[in-house]
């Protein structure tokens, strides 16, 4: 008898490739993607948006507007249902274009517009916009993976976020405008961070050093942050919000353009979230973050270090607070004392949307990562169906309680079953 | 397979409540086509509206205004209709209003208005609007550095000198008068706190204003605040509030109104009440349905007619509002909030 025939070997028993792939925690999330995709692709197919693109003019072409009997008008004395052709003309030289291929023709700028259409989902203006909205809170979601795993949480993240934002703004408004961005980002990252960790810091220190949970700690620093951060501008600016960085810092970098869409922030989002898993699945600090999640007390007589993991965590969630505000200041130019308000709701529903177990133990940083894109993917449903907005946290939060509710439902089955 | 069966109810549960709000939505879509071969009935202007915030009563008049203008013109438009698509977040929040014009821009929109949350952060997403041939019109708070076609609100400095005109009006030119503002920071507010002090100057028995400044700008804020400054300076016998905060929580003016005469911005629902009373002696008020009205008014000209307003600065006048007429008033308030 073979050893082959006698007992199956390990690789015998493992399942097939596919049925690996569909165990994964974040396969089903992308599944949720492609399948919202691909039904918001179908729907943009049966309802083609209208587009409109510049068409080049010549130095010196003169725009007339024609009706259906050759007449021409001056812009201004006909509705645009009236025109027949739009002729542009230079010298002699006449180029036709009927009606039905403008879009308009705008006398202010003397620019005209051909009408396209285009797929309002599946275009990548469009793609990059959804997932660029979602970068912001995603990178936070990173951090805030590790925190949930160690059954912790963190409510000030909103506020971390905004007071990095106005500290970093200060910071970057000082600066020369021709500052190139050699400097420039360095300065908006580096403050952004320090504060962020500082910030972290002090949570996971008075959480631990305290032994207040954290809810209570992060629950303070939220509302004493937010607070700093609506003083701060008021008292050195006398404003709400700040603005005015070199271009170098925006348009140069965290709104640099690449084929017609700014995908910076998207980029940085995707870096955070492979270094995130990388140190969570692959790296020793990593298993202790979910040794200690998992059960505390044996963690402590494993010999973990659970107060300086548990600290490191929050520095690292209020770290990358700092670099996500970072993007945001590049991104949009400005802060105002408003930003991040309400954030850390978000920032907990991609992570429990991203299969994070509130109970600690459970979580993937990929996983929050497609969480964010979910929620961004719903509210950009809305806008594509066209549907109020009001009606977008109804549907946001249906879609968080009922993942949970249905996941601890599972969950308790399961343990029946064991 | 537990996450599986987890995120396919979430795509079924987002999939229905979709389902669900397509009923309810209300963006104002024209009526089908009667005739497809009439070119120019294809044409349907898109205009993508958000104010600040969902939870406030004058942006719900304003999404009125601009609903109502978007079937009066598309009943008088020859061959085309205008669709209102109502984007405004529920909170004040300035990056997604950005969020909400780069999304309604790659939809593909003809036009936009929007009253800024922040112009800082505004200017760079109205921008590129602009760039890519949207008409832009800001109501209420404006964005002036974003290329936007036009301006359609009050001046907040002429707003103030009209609390002022108002107010020493009623005291019989003589007194002393508290200011009450909320965040000082803000522009908006500054300027009518300007405009209060400097239009005070101009009557010689009305002292120089003191100015308080209350945050966060809630009722019971405002409301806690004033009573604490009367209690303090009880010789104060006029006050000029350059926004309707106390007025929007019950007994606010207790021990106030009887011994100082009060003027207030923004007749809205609950301050009327107050001026039926006689507690509030007259409330000035913005042209908040008009700001989405007059807004889509001023896009749809642009876009029909390539005709741009005169001024880029569209001034409203003031709505004067006493004691006397408070009732009357009130009653434009049904309509505006689309509850007649």
């Amino acid at each position: 008898m073979t050893k082959a025939n006698s007992s199956p070997t390990h690789s015998d028993t493992k399942p097939p490739f596919h049925k690996r792939l569909l165990a994964h925690q974040e396969s089903g999330l992308v599944l949720v993607i492609i399948l919202m995709s691909l039904g918001l692709t179908f729907f943009g197919m049966l309802n083609p948006a209208e587009a409109r693109s510049q068409i080049e003019l010549d130095e010196g072409s003169v725009v007339l507007l024609l009706d259906a009997e050759g007449t021409i008008h001056e812009s201004g004395t006909i509705a645009r249902t009236m025109i027949a052709t739009y002729r542009v003309q230079k010298g002699a030289t006449n180029t036709d274009y009927p009606a039905s291929e403008i879009d308009k023709y705008d006398s202010t700028t003397a620019t005209l517009y051909a009408r396209t259409t285009i797929n309002p989902f599946l275009n990548k203006t469009n793609l990059v916009l959804v997932t660029k909205d979602a970068s912001f809170f995603a990178i936070i979601a990173v951090g805030m993976t590790g925190v949930i795993i160690l059954a912790g949480i963190d409510l000030s993240v909103g506020s971390i976020y905004g007071l990095c934002a106005i500290v970093g703004a200060m910071a970057l408004q000082s600066l020369p405008s021709d500052t190139s961005w050699i400097i420039a980002v360095p300065v908006g990252v580096l403050v952004c961070t320090v504060v962020g960790t500082l910030c972290g810091l002090a949570n996971g220190s008075m959480s631990e050093g305290l032994g207040v949970h954290p809810f209570v700690i992060t629950l303070g620093m939220m509302a004493a942050l937010r607070g700093l951060t609506v003083v701060l501008p008021q008292e050195l600016f006398g404003t709400q919000s700040i603005g005015g960085f070199p271009e170098s810092f925006t348009t140069g970098f965290f709104k640099a353009e690449f084929n017609g869409v700014y995908p910076v922030p998207v980029i940085i989002m995707i870096l955070c979230g492979i270094a995130g898993w990388f140190v969570l699945s692959r790296t020793v600090f990593g298993r202790r973050v979910f040794a200690i999640g998992g059960n505390e007390t044996a963690a402590k007589y494993a010999g973990i270090p659970v107060k300086r993991v548990k600290i490191l965590v929050y520095t690292i969630t209020g770290a990358l607070c700092g670099l996500s505000a970072c993007a945001y200041l590049g991104y949009y130019g400005a802060a105002e004392t408003n930003a991040g308000n309400a954030y850390e709701l978000q920032v907990i529903a991609a992570t429990v949307i991203g299969g994070a177990s509130l109970m600690g133990g459970r979580g993937t940083v990929i996983g929050a990562v497609l969480g964010a894109i979910i929620i961004q993917l719903i509210n950009n449903t809305l806008i594509i169906f066209e549907v109020d907005t009001s009606y977008n946290q109804i549907v946001m939060g249906a879609a968080i309680i009922i993942a949970v509710v249905i996941d601890q439902t599972k969950q308790r089955i399961q343990a029946r079953r064991a | 397979m537990r996450i599986q069966n987890t995120l396919f109810s979430l795509v079924s549960i987002s999939a229905l409540a979709l389902v669900g709000c397509s009923g309810g939505t209300d963006s104002e879509k024209p009526a089908a086509s009667d005739s497809a071969a009439d070119s120019s009935a294809d044409i349907v202007y898109k205009i993508g509206v958000i104010a600040k915030s969902n939870s406030n009563p004058v942006f719900q008049a304003a999404k009125n205004g601009a609903i109502a203008a978007g079937k009066r013109l598309t009943a008088e438009l020859d061959g085309a209709s205008v669709e209102i698509l109502w984007q405004t977040p529920p909170m004040e929040d300035a990056q997604v209003q950005a969020q909400y014009v780069e999304q309604l821009v790659s939809s593909g929109v003809d036009g936009i208005a929007i009253s800024c949350t922040d112009a800082n952060l505004l200017t760079s997403a109205l921008q590129g609007a602009v760039d890519k041939g949207v008409v832009v019109v800001t109501f209420d708070s404006d964005a002036p550095d974003s290329g936007r076609m036009a301006y359609y609100g009050v001046d907040d400095k002429e707003a103030g000198k009209e609390v002022m005109r108002q107010l020493a009006a009623v005291m019989g030119n003589e007194g002393k008068v508290a200011v009450l503002t909320g965040n000082p920071a803000a522009t908006n507010l500054q300027a009518r706190v300007d405009g209060v002090v400097e239009q005070a100057a101009e009557f010689e028995n009305i002292e120089t204003p003191m100015v308080y400044s209350f945050m966060p700008e809630t009722a019971t804020e405002a409301a806690a605040k004033m009573q604490q400054v009367q209690s303090a300076n009880p010789d104060i016998t006029g006050w000029a509030l350059v926004g309707g905060w106390p007025l929007y929580t019950d007994n606010a003016l207790d021990g106030i109104y009887e011994n100082a005469k009060i003027v207030s911005m923004d007749p809205l629902p609950l301050p009327l009440e107050y001026a039926m009373k006689g507690q509030v002696q007259v409330l000035v008020g913005q042209p908040y349905f008009g700001w989405g009205e007059k807004s889509v008014e001023m896009i749809v000209d642009k876009l029909h007619f390539d005709r741009s307003p005169s001024s880029e600065m569209v001034y409203a006048d003031f709505d004067i509002v006493t004691s006397d007429d408070a009732e009357e008033f009130a009653k434009g308030w049904d309509l505006w909030l689309g509850e007649d």
